[in-house]
């Protein structure tokens, strides 16, 4: 800049200088301000690109926690798995369900369908295959009647699936033998919830976990089974401090370490436990008489009584007269059952320890007892709670009542009028459904071996692993004309079956889940199966195409079944008709009753303004049964058929770990869920090994009066001696040809948590 | 007190005497200094002249350089507290939230458990070591971009991938992490950010439902800290 000066400057200078300056000054605004912005843009640009393209809602593929997921794909695979923020599960979601991204590339995956001929699999066309097989059922029925046929299916089928299934097989083939794995998983606990409110299903959601004050985890084990039910649990301890957890378990489960308080129950006992903390409760006054006295009724051998008769039948289960059987003292019992009573809210959670039990139906009535006795029951935080283990047992089977007693939304077989009405829905003639209930799943086995059933369909599960006694069910299965719907091609059941047909799964086919606490959720099929893989939809149609049942089996895609069943469900107890696949796009799930489509879905079952179904002024109505009330029959304790003797002096118990799901059919196929849980091993006491010079990494043989298997023995300090554990996702260790199978009378569920066995090193 | 703000008052101070001084050096006129005045600074004398022109450079140069390295350090230091995510007020949900004892989500738990002593947001937010603190800057740049020219929509949405170094760097290595198997099996999945760890341990924050204008929460959430 040149320095004026003030002498020679001429009057227009300072202007041409100041507007010069300005000039500058803005250009050098402006170029800043370009700069401000090229910066933005290029860190816009530099946000690195998510791990997905797109992301889908969808449900998890394993267990009945049935959390909400958000699938991420990439150039048409899925290539991440997160926990939906708005789902029940609020985002949180275990590790099996993040690696669900793998399952549709597992290895071994049946891609064609196969025929056996000259005991070998062959590959074979569709079309030849479901010949052969409408051949042979036709074949069967002609020669044996409809009852030599049956249906075994799966709480992991869709929805439209099972209720295609159980149609075809009940209306269209006339055969009630429609039972599947549910009933070796909750069909105590259906009974129980029909026995105590007339209509099956948990009054309770996940959502009172966030309320609860006192948990009564019984029989369960969710820090394994169901990790994003224990985080929660977890997470209102973090918040609560008087939030109390007692875990009541024989074994000293991953659960029972970080409850407050354990109650290693002697196994097989615990309903003198459950029937102890009632007696106390009477005894004590502890009860909610209002409440009882509004909508609770008592029985004994079918007779009406009251409260204090009641009472007076529990008096020989006083803690001091149960201890010594239960092997939990009389004062920590009476502690236990004050707390339950007078917390602000309790809330019982129990799965397969209860339901596996031949007191499994007792069990699951005394365990919705405790509750109607203290009125924890209605209230947030308050209620029983009975939790699953498939994604859709409770929707797809116990809903619409595949089982071989059931028939669709409550309704059972031997009731003739509830017959007529389904036959009436179905548009089928009066006398279509057999009046006699079918085989449940032992039974159809045991059918199987008798020739009683020639032919069967098994469609999504793996009954040669899951079956107790498996050894003798597996060859059952060989001994019939059983045609298997696989994801692989060497299941323990598929190596019994003489056809094969090849699966589609989870996402790719389309269909809806229904998971423990009554919410349903749509899977949209997101992916094209691999090779021939059809959905079991499909398989089922063209199976009823083929029988010339098409005139029954009208709907052939997954929403034109869904439509069908949910105007089926309007007007029942389970209505859900509000539940249009729009809907349930849109929404992580809706909860039944949900009778409208402005319907909300329903949180708390039996209450007025949550319940649509509740009378209005009722405030609590129990409208299963016709006089509003809750049912308590009176449940002595039978000591289960399974005892020790000196040949067989241990319990087996058996369960699942973290990692691993069911018969690992899927998760074991898993790189980084096999590797993390490892082989399965028999847990043993180090007294119990000691004693026969066992120690951890040792073989080990182990018998029962149902068989024997080999596995590796590890030693677990916090194991008490008498007792022995392994789980059943291992195909190199299969426990079930050990486990019993005695059914509860009842729910004919068998009783895999309790085994008399005896061990000895291998070799010795 | 703490080391950066006796740094910052004393920028402070120090922007604002030199600010005096420019303002002060511009009404003296050098050509009228006397040339025998001298200045007398302890150890040396100087011509006024020169005194003068030490002032000048000072003023011109040395204190806006002091200044200007104070103000970045202000910019790269401070905006580490909660404080400065917290000015914009899309952040505050997330704010409210963290200091929610009643809150569930992780930033809350680990907030009420103490196990972030400070600069809550900064610690989770910026990947390990210097790149990972330049990154977080440049991602705050980008923020402030589109806050201050309103081109975001509420409820914001979280852009690119949230690296699980921010909390492998605390978590890994743990009894706690190690007794874990699968931490073991998908290590390489958790190095490479296409597993997320919050899957299995929650959400971090409320969740965009009730980050929405009009659901119950959001008032609560953007009411402020108090």
């Amino acid at each position: 800049m040149t320095e004026p000066t003030p002498e020679t400057t001429p009057p227009a200078a300072p202007e041409s200088l100041y507007r010069r300056e300005f000039l500058w000054a803005m250009g050098g605004l402006g170029a800043a301000t370009a700069a401000a912005f090229a910066g933005w843009g290029g860190l816009e640009l530099m946000v690195p690109p998510g791990t997905a393209d797109e992301w889908h809602k969808s449900t998890c593929r394993f267990c009945g926690t049935g959390c909400t997921i958000r699938v991420g794909m990439r150039d048409g695979e899925v290539v991440d798995i997160r926990g939906h923020e708005d789902g029940h599960n609020k985002g949180v979601i275990c590790v099996k369900g993040t690696m669900l991204r793998s399952l549709p590339k597992i290895e071994g995956r049946l891609t064609t369908p196969m025929i056996r001929k000259n005991g070998e699999l062959v590959p074979a066309s569709w079309d030849e295959a479901l010949d052969l097989i409408a051949g042979k059922f036709k074949e069967v029925r002609d020669a044996h009647g409809p009852d030599a046929l049956a249906f075994y299916g799966s709480g992991q089928l869709f929805t439209e699936e099972s209720y295609t299934a159980n149609k075809l097989f009940k209306a269209g083939l006339r055969t009630n033998n429609v039972d599947g794995n549910p009933r070796l998983c909750m069909a105590s606990a259906a009974a129980g919830y029909v026995t105590v409110f007339g209509k099956d299903e948990p009054p309770g959601s996940y959502e009172d976990i966030d309320h609860a004050d006192f948990f009564f985890i019984f029989g369960a084990n969710p820090y394994d089974c169901h990790p994003p039910l224990w985080e929660r649990v977890q997470r209102r301890r973090a918040l609560r401090r008087e939030a109390f957890v007692v875990c009541v378990d024989p074994r000293r489960s991953e659960t029972a370490k970080r409850s407050d308080l354990h109650l290693p129950v002697i196994a097989g006992t615990d309903l003198l436990l459950l029937n102890a903390m009632a007696q106390v409760i009477i005894a004590d006054g502890l009860t909610d008489k209002a409440f009882i006295d509004r909508n609770v009724r008592f029985s004994h051998d079918g007779n009406t009584i009251d409260l204090a008769a009641f009472g007076a039948l529990l008096a020989e289960y006083t803690p001091e007269k149960v201890e010594s059987r239960l092997g939990i003292g009389a004062d920590l019992i009476r502690h236990v059952a004050h707390r339950f009573a007078k917390s602000k809210a309790s809330m019982s959670l129990w799965t397969m320890g209860v339901n596996q039990r031949t007191q499994g139906t007792r069990l699951n009535i005394m365990l919705n007892a405790l509750h109607l006795l203290t009125g924890h029951i209605c209230r947030p935080g308050a209620t029983p709670f009975s939790v699953t283990g498939q994604p859709n047992a409770c929707g797809g089977v116990r809903d619409t009542g595949s089982l071989s007693h059931a028939l669709p939304a409550g309704r059972v077989v031997a009731n003739p009028e509830h017959r007529a009405e389904v036959e009436k829905l179905w548009g089928v003639e009066s006398g279509t459904i057999s009046p006699n209930p079918g085989h449940h799943a032992v039974s159809l086995f045991r059918a199987m071996e008798s020739g009683q059933v020639k032919a069967a369909l098994i469609m999504c599960t793996n009954p040669g692993q899951s079956m107790p006694d498996s050894d003798r069910y597996a060859a059952a299965m060989e001994k019939c004309f059983t045609v298997v719907s696989e994801i692989v091609a060497d299941s323990e059941t598929a190596k019994a079956a003489s056809v094969l047909l090849p699966a589609a799964l989870w996402v790719e086919k389309q269909g809806v889940l229904g998971q423990g606490e009554r919410r349903y959720q749509l899977v949209d099929k997101l992916l094209e199966p691999p090779g021939e893989c059809r959905s079991d939809l499909w398989m089922l149609v063209e199976l009823a195409k083929r029988l010339g049942l098409d005139r029954l089996i009208k709907a052939h895609t997954p929403q034109a079944v869904w439509d069908e069943w949910r105007q089926f469900s309007a007007g029942s107890a389970y209505d859900f008709s509000g539940m249009s696949y729009d809907r349930l796009r849109a929404l992580p799930g809706l909860q039944w009753p949900c009778p409208t489509e402005q319907h909300p879905g329903t949180a708390r079952r039996f209450v007025e303004g949550s319940d649509p179904l509740v009378k209005p002024g009722m405030g609590v109505q129990f409208y299963g049964h016709k006089d509003n009330r809750a049912h308590i029959p009176f449940c002595p304790y039978v000591p289960s058929p399974e005892q020790p003797s000196p040949e067989f002096p241990l319990y087996l118990t058996t369960g699942r770990v973290l990692e691993q799901w069911h018969t690992g059919t899927m998760t074991g196929r898993i790189t980084e869920l096999r590797d993390a849980a490892g082989p399965a091993r028999f847990t043993v006491s180090a007294v119990d090994a000691s004693r026969r010079g066992v120690e951890s990494g040792d073989m080990i043989v182990v018998t029962s009066r149902f068989g024997d298997v080999q596995g590796r023995a590890v030693i677990d300090a916090d194991m008490r001696p008498g007792l022995m554990f392994a789980a059943f996702y291992d195909a190199r260790l299969l426990v079930n040809k050990v486990v019993a199978d005695h059914v509860d009378p009842v729910s004919r569920e068998p009783e895999y948590k309790l085994t008399a066995v005896q061990f000895r090193k291998a070799g010795a | 007190m703490e080391v950066s703000d006796v740094f910052r008052i004393f920028a402070g101070v120090f922007s604002v005497v030199g600010l005096g001084l420019c303002l002060w050096l511009a009404r003296v006129d050098f050509s009228k200094i006397p040339a025998e005045r001298k200045v007398h600074l302890g150890v040396a004398t100087l011509t006024g002249l020169a005194f003068f022109k030490l002032l000048a450079l000072a003023a011109l140069f040395a204190v806006p350089v002091v200044a200007l390295g104070a103000a970045n350090y202000h910019t790269i230091e401070g905006v580490h507290g909660v404080e400065s995510c917290n000015r914009c007020h899309v952040m505050t949900p997330m704010v409210t939230d963290m200091r929610d004892p009643g809150s569930e989500t992780l930033a809350a738990r680990h907030f009420k458990n103490g196990w972030i002593p400070k600069d809550q947001c900064f610690q989770c937010h910026s990947d390990y070591g210097l790149a990972g603190d330049l990154r977080a800057k440049m991602e705050g740049y980008r923020h402030l971009a589109r806050y201050t020219t309103g081109t975001y929509e509420e409820p914001i949405k979280f852009r690119g991938v949230f690296h699980n170094d921010n909390c492998l760097k605390c978590h890994a290595g743990t009894p706690k992490f190690v007794a874990v198997p699968s931490h073991a099996t998908v290590q390489g999945r958790l190095a490479e950010n296409s597993l997320s760890c919050l899957n299995c341990h929650g959400r971090a924050h409320p969740t965009r439902e009730q980050r929405t204008p009009g659901h119950p929460d959001y008032t609560r959430l953007i009411g402020g800290d108090e």
